[in-house]
């Protein structure tokens, strides 16, 4: 990936959730952790311009997300903190199939690779299933099936294992590990980052520390006070 | 709980295209205005019951979704008797209840997605006058039906959280938060059909 973020800020009215910053992304594997409202999901949601910066630019493999707008969406995929909400058609099968409607795809295309989604997360056996009677880890898969369907370049994950289970969140764990895209994955689950290839910490809209895991997490310890 | 309006099944309405259905619909809309015998509406009210019957629900479910609508229309009825004769409120009141069991049958029948190809196919002349974009108004009526069930879960789930601590259970103390919660989850949900790309240009 190649993500650039030119003396980029965010602010929400009076309220600045993102300090000014300058930053390059090259690595495949990018983590960021920080404490509640550090500012991290404002961070992740610059990649995929759903939050426009108020100063300054962010490009995405060349694109600029302001001007090429739609075509950074599809560039850079993004799971939401509440899966449920991202599942938009009721049952399984429909909502993979929901981000390839109006490409001109046949219907056949269209199944053959959603059950290439399907399979490639292991879910084929629920997707007859209703979006509302999955457990949370399936949501999760299928969240994940819904995005990769489209071929993004680029998957951002906001805290993908929040809500799971500790067989879940390995579950989870493995499916994210084992993507070949490039992720950017933000979380609480120390675990999940502790092999990134780099790791950033927020703290109060500020990049607090940006290097090896270690250090991060050592930084952030001492941030949180424990 | 209501989790989607639409059920699996394999009944007559299960079976038929989702043209098919919306033209019935829209026939029988305008057929059943057109009637002023109360014999005709009769008959309309019988076939969509049995159809609706026939779809697979439960009679208490099935009694659960038109269950508001027919208590307005009854309140209509009521408030129609001091100026109309029986005879006309009772006309009126079945053709309501006629296509309202019929329109049940057909969203009890018919995918989300599938409703959605259809709208997005049929509006398509109106696209090319630069009128509008099929596709974004096919979305919008799938997401109204998409969402129905979520708001209702949502309005029981305030409603509990209300009784749990002892607050009085008023529909008007609900909608504010149930308001700002959906707006909320709208916002959400706007931002990821944007990432799925659904709305290409
Ligand atoms: N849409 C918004 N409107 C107003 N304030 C916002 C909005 N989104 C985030 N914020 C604020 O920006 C700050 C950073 O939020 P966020 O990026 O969501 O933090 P994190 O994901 O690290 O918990 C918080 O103080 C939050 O209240
Ligand atoms: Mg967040």
């Amino acid at each position: 990936m190649d993500i650039r973020f030119t003396d980029c800020a965010v602010r929400f009215g009076e309220r600045v959730a993102l300090q000014p910053l300058t930053l390059t992304l090259n690595e495949k594997r990018i983590g960021i952790i920080g404490l509640n409202g550090s500012g991290k999901t404002t961070f992740a949601r610059l990649i995929n311009g759903l939050v426009k910066p108020s100063t300054g630019s962010v490009t995405v493999n060349g694109l600029d997300t302001v001007k090429d707008d739609r075509a950074v969406l599809s560039e850079a995929g993004f799971i939401f903190q509440n899966p449920q909400h991202q599942l938009i058609m009721p049952v399984v099968a429909e909502d993979i199939a929901f981000g390839l409607k109006n490409r001109g795809l046949s219907r056949d295309e269209i199944d053959r690779r959603m059950q290439a989604a399907l399979s490639r997360f292991g879910i084929e056996h629920l997707a007859r299933r209703r979006v509302h009677e999955l457990s949370g880890g399936e949501t999760q898969l299928v969240a994940m099936a819904s995005v990769v369907v489209t071929d993004p370049k680029i998957l951002i994950l906001d805290e993908p294992t929040n809500q799971l289970d500790l067989k879940n969140r390995r579950r989870v764990a493995g499916a994210i590990d084992d993507l070949p895209e490039d992720t950017v994955v933000i979380t609480h689950d120390l675990a999940l980052v502790e092999n990134v290839e780099r790791l950033l910490l927020f703290h109060e809209g500020r990049l607090a520390f940006d290097g090896n895991p270690q250090g991060a997490i050592h930084r952030y310890h001492e941030i949180a006070g424990c | 709980m209501l989790t989607s309006l639409h059920i699996e099944g394999n009944s007559l309405l299960h079976r038929l295209s989702v043209r098919a259905k919306l033209i019935a619909l829209v026939a029988s809309s305008i057929g059943l205005f057109l009637s002023g015998s109360l014999a005709v509406q009769a008959i309309a009210f019988v076939i969509a019951a049995a159809l609706y019957l026939s779809v697979g629900l439960s009679p208490k479910e099935a009694l659960k979704r038109v269950g508001f609508v027919f208590l307005t229309i009854f309140f209509l009825a009521a408030v129609n008797l001091f100026y109309l004769s029986v005879a006309e409120v009772a006309t009126l009141t079945l053709r309501l209840m006629a296509l309202v069991t019929f329109a049940a049958a057909v969203t009890a029948t018919t995918t989300i997605s599938a409703f959605m190809d259809e709208i997005t196919i049929l509006l398509l002349p109106l696209e090319r006058l630069g009128w509008l974009k099929a596709a974004d108004v096919s979305l919008a009526l799938g997401l109204v039906l998409r969402f129905v069930p979520d708001i209702f879960a949502r309005y029981q789930a305030i409603r509990e959280a209300h009784r749990a601590r002892g607050l009085p259970v008023r529909p008007l103390t609900i909608i504010g938060p149930l308001i700002i919660l959906t707006l909320k989850d709208a916002d959400t949900i706007a931002a990821a059909i944007d990432t799925r790309g659904f709305r290409r240009q």
